[in-house]
């Protein structure tokens, strides 16, 4: 019985983002798969998430890791099969987690019958469904997002004897949204998900679903309409489902995408994320509430989503060159770090696996406007391999305990579908969940303690928002509130001690209790508030009036 | 370390929100509303263009102003406060303002400012002059960055000066800098320099900035305490000095500030200079700049006027400062005419000595001693301009650098009046 969808329930929501290649292996392949996502249901259950998103687990010659789908319908059989995927939708439903999946609307493999069909002959009835050319110069200017390996966004087909579209890796070619076939039968296959109980869709790659002349083939009006069209439809047959936009954009530019609260429910908030750890690096707040400062109002059923880091490389397409070259001199001086505009690390390694820095990120994570998503390892620290090539490196088998293949799977370790992490400080014989779960002041069990407290509360998922500025600006503040509940944040950016005052008078008469230990601290009185601060400490303070 | 008077608690409420930083910019003023915006803007270009990713506070000790200084100051604070900021910083840029004295006071200006930059433990403190209206963005770099990347001690400026400009620095400051303590600083006196923390917070904590010749002259000083000290000096081309606002009237004021200051240092430093001969060139940084062409109208008729009849007035005066021999030859010069006048290089060092000699020894009042130079300086000057007005720049360097040599050469005479009467 899927849990029951309350209007916005996406708004308090935990989300844990994992691939199920790389959880746990059931049948000793090598390869992650639903059985065994399954069976680990109840860790998530523990962990305090109540939402999953899952990376694309469709039929595909996985070259993208699974983002190029030859089959919309179906699972990919390393993975299983369609009835493991519906028994292990159940399990989440049961233990109150909610499932989000995949959806790939803007293009798939070239393997996919439709562009095998599509290829085969201009006059076959499949061809319009992607974007075809006799030149390589149509939509002249539009950006090239895969740079370190496409050198167009044209591809020449030998079959055809003319140029299709992809936005993304040249396997991966654009359907055409110009066609209203393609369109419905893209409604189709979400409905058929569903049917099934999925709670909603992250729909991948949304901007570039139209192409025009003349512009930038990205965020066009006929993108929205089409958007809209799903929207109402969902809306229509499956109230509650939810629509996660992945449009990597400035904030004006994502903000249509909520439209009137009739297009997309949530979208990630991107330029936030570098721009966290740019903050942290600077030691100054000023990275962090500039671009909030610039994040427009967005309609009061719609979420942001917030994550520290994804299946992706960390991005830097939405910061400027000197924040770009900042970020890359402090994040990833080793070269073979940097992929595409971006910075293929996990977060414990890109936070040198400082304990502080990563409570204080997570901190910020769960307490920022916004649904929080942890990416899957992140809760115990893994680490990565950017040797792997592509992203690979943050994508490694789930680190569950000290022992064979850490626990991923009864398989031989060279049959894994990638290699484990294994050197002394990252590897599963040191950062793994069993180890964690023995101690009560790991990272883990710290992890499923501010889950549980932001869970506790409404306001964070709901509430206002407003910055205080002290004039420290190493420390972040703000207050968050929800009717008559308010909640003071303040963030120490330093790895120093630091000391603030806070213009508290507005508040004044309320005591304020620390979240985490719910001891008492000083009323608020007419003068400043003073705080101090170890490093990288926050506090959370709910407001009392007694 | 700071004295504890020198931090109000609001100034120590600034600091505390600034926070550790890399490099201070300070800056002492007192009414500069009208140059100080200029001044500003280009030390906020300065920081965001050379230093973008460095941690950098404006640290503005200010001794009173009523016209809106301060507020032109603060209002350079780049944070995320002030929304419709045009320019972009990656952080947060403090400019904070404490006035430090209802009057103005030079010497306690940079040690309130030196007093910030130690307990922000900046690694590095430029000091811009508010009048330098001729002020690149570049500076900021010349001067911080052989500090802060180099790890020299003392940055000591040199400006692209108009021909006649810069004629104390030129006949006295510097000829007499360079054979006193051994170093070519080109201007001992800089408005603007760049001192480590390191040497910031040794010159805090000596005890220098107690006496009475660092109190006279805290820019000069901060140059003999890095030379008699194991500092590490080197110099940087900057750019044209701006015109000096003062009035001839404030010639007096001047000489006290730089050449009183560097009398009295040779008191207490005269274990380390006397055992000093010669001169070692200093590392210099950047491009050479050339001597530009003088625009100003230079009354030289007067100059004589002013030395003559200083030369009358003051001859009781000189009589217990020079000795007759000297007495005499100035008296003699005095009455030539303004086509023959000339004030000698190797008279005009002997003058200084004798000066010195009797600052030292107190012969008269320390200020009225200071004040009797001034005429004589005038008519050094106008030798120097006399001798200088139709050539090149290049022949003023080569005279200067002979000036330099009778300085050098004549330091044993210093030496041998320092002790004796006179």
């Amino acid at each position: 019985m899927p849990p029951k969808r309350e209007a916005g329930w996406y708004k308090n929501a935990v989300i844990y983002q994992v691939h199920v290649r790389t959880f746990f292996d059931s049948n000793g392949d090598g390869v992650g798969d639903f059985a065994g996502l399954a069976q680990r249901m109840d860790y998530l259950q523990e962990l305090g998430v109540n939402a999953i998103w899952l990376m694309p687990f469709f039929p595909s010659p996985l070259r993208d890791d699974g983002y190029d789908i030859s089959d919309y319908r179906s699972v990919h059989p390393s993975y299983g099969t369609l009835e493991d995927f519906k028994g292990f939708l159940s399990i989440a439903h049961e233990r109150g987690l909610r499932v989000i999946i995949e959806m790939v609307l803007n293009h798939t493999s070239d393997q996919h019958p439709w562009f095998q069909e599509s290829r085969s002959s201009r006059d076959n009835p499949k061809r319009e469904w992607y974007v075809w050319s006799d030149s390589d110069t149509k939509y002249r200017g539009t950006r090239i997002i895969f740079l370190d390996t496409e050198m167009s966004n044209w591809a020449w087909d030998p079959i055809s004897k003319s140029y299709y579209w992809h936005r993304f890796f040249s396997h991966q070619p654009d359907l055409n949204y110009d066609n209203p076939a393609v369109r419905e039968e893209m409604w189709d296959v979400m409905k058929f998900w569903l049917e099934l109980g999925v709670d909603g869709f992250r729909l991948d790659a949304v901007p570039y679903l139209i192409e025009r002349e003349g512009t930038n083939c990205e965020n066009l009006p006929e993108t929205h309409a089409i958007i809209r069209e799903l929207r109402q439809r969902v809306d229509e047959h499956f109230p509650g489902a939810m629509l996660l936009a992945e449009a990597n954009q400035w904030p004006s530019d994502l903000r249509p995408y909520f439209g009137n609260g009739d297009e997309f429910h949530m979208a990630f908030h991107f330029p936030l994320m570098p721009r966290i750890f740019m903050g942290l690096r600077l030691e100054d707040r000023k990275p962090i509430t500039e671009i909030l400062q610039q994040t427009p109002e967005i309609p009061a059923t719609c979420q942001w989503c917030l994550f520290l880091r994804n299946h992706d490389e960390l991005t830097l397409e939405m910061v400027t060159d000197i924040e770009r070259d900042y970020m890359y001199d402090i994040y990833a001086r080793d070269k073979a770090m940097r992929l595409n505009l971006g910075i293929r690390r996990r977060l414990a390694p890109l936070l040198d696996n400082d304990r502080r820095r990563m409570e204080l990120m997570n901190g910020m994570l769960m307490s920022l406007p916004g649904t929080p998503i942890i990416y899957y390892g992140d809760e115990i620290g893994m680490g990565d391999n950017i040797y792997l090539g592509d992203r690979n490196g943050v994508r490694t088998p789930m680190q569950w305990n000290g022992g064979w293949n850490g626990g991923f799977s009864n398989a031989d370790p060279e049959r894994l579908y990638s290699p484990l992490i294994s050197n002394p400080v990252y590897g599963y014989q040191s950062v793994n969940v069993l180890s964690q779960k023995r101690t009560p002041h790991s990272l883990l069990s710290w992890m499923q303690h501010i889950t549980a407290t932001r869970r506790s509360t409404p306001v964070f998922g709901s509430g206002s928002i407003e910055f205080l500025y002290p004039a420290n600006h190493r420390i972040l503040a703000y207050v968050r509130q929800l009717g008559s509940e308010t909640i003071l944040v303040v963030n120490n950016l330093s790895s120093a001690a630091q000391s603030v005052e806070l213009d508290l008078r507005r508040y004044k008469g309320n005591i304020l209790i620390e979240m985490f230990g719910r001891n008492i601290f000083p009323r608020i009185g007419d003068l400043p508030y003073l705080l101090t601060m170890g490093p990288y400490q926050f506090f959370w303070f709910r407001l009392r009036k007694i | 370390m700071a004295e504890e008077n020198l931090l109000t608690d609001e100034f120590l409420r600034q600091l505390i929100n600034v926070g550790e930083v890399d490099i201070v910019v300070g800056l002492s003023t007192h009414n500069h509303a009208k140059t100080v915006g200029t001044v500003i803007g280009a030390i906020q270009s300065g920081i965001l263009k050379c230093f973008p990713r460095e941690r950098v506070a404006i640290i503005n000790a200010d001794g009173g102003s009523q016209d809106g200084t301060t507020e032109l100051v603060t209002n350079a604070s780049i944070d995320d406060l002030r929304r419709n900021s045009k320019l972009y910083a990656l952080r947060t840029l403090h400019s904070i303002s404490v006035r430090y004295a209802r009057l103005p006071d030079p010497s306690k200006a940079l040690q309130t400012i030196l007093a910030g930059a130690d307990l922000l433990r900046a690694k590095t403190c430029v000091i811009i002059s508010p009048d330098s209206t001729t002020i690149e963005p570049d500076w900021l770099q010349r001067l911080a960055k052989p500090a802060y990347y180099d790890n020299f001690d003392l940055v000591c400026p040199i400006y692209q000066r108009q021909k006649f400009e810069g004629a104390l620095v030129r006949n006295l400051l510097y000829p007499m800098t360079r054979s006193i303590y051994g170093s070519r600083i080109r201007e001992p006196y800089g408005s603007e320099f760049a001192i480590s923390g390191r040497l910031g917070t040794d010159f805090l904590g000596g005890g220098i900035m107690n006496q009475d010749w660092s109190r006279m002259g805290p820019e000069i000083s901060t140059t003999i305490f890095a030379l008699t000290g194991k500092y590490r000096v080197c110099q940087s081309f900057l750019g044209a000095k701006p015109p000096s606002s003062r009035s001839s009237h404030d010639m007096v004021a001047a000489m006290r500030r730089t050449v009183g200051a560097l009398f009295a240092s040779l008191d207490g430093n005269f274990p380390f200079w006397s055992t000093i001969s010669g001169s070692q060139p200093v590392p210099t940084v950047g491009t050479s700049i050339d001597v530009t062409q003088e625009t100003a109208r230079i009354n030289r008729k007067r100059l004589l006027e002013m030395f003559s009849s200083g030369v009358a007035q003051l001859g009781p005066v000189l009589g217990a400062i020079l000795s007759p021999s000297l007495l005499a030859e100035l008296q003699r010069i005095a009455a030539l005419g303004i086509d023959e006048f000339e004030y000698p290089a190797d008279l005009w060092t002997r003058t200084v000595f004798e000066f010195a000699a009797s600052y030292h020894k107190s012969t008269i009042s320390r200020d009225h001693i200071i004040q009797a130079l001034v005429p004589l300086y005038r008519g050094r000057s106008l030798t120097f301009i006399t001798e200088n007005r139709d050539g090149p720049g290049e022949e003023i360097e080569t005279r200067e650098e002979s000036l330099c040599a009778d300085f050098e050469r004549l330091k044993p005479y210093l030496l041998e009046i320092w002790a004796d009467g006179k």
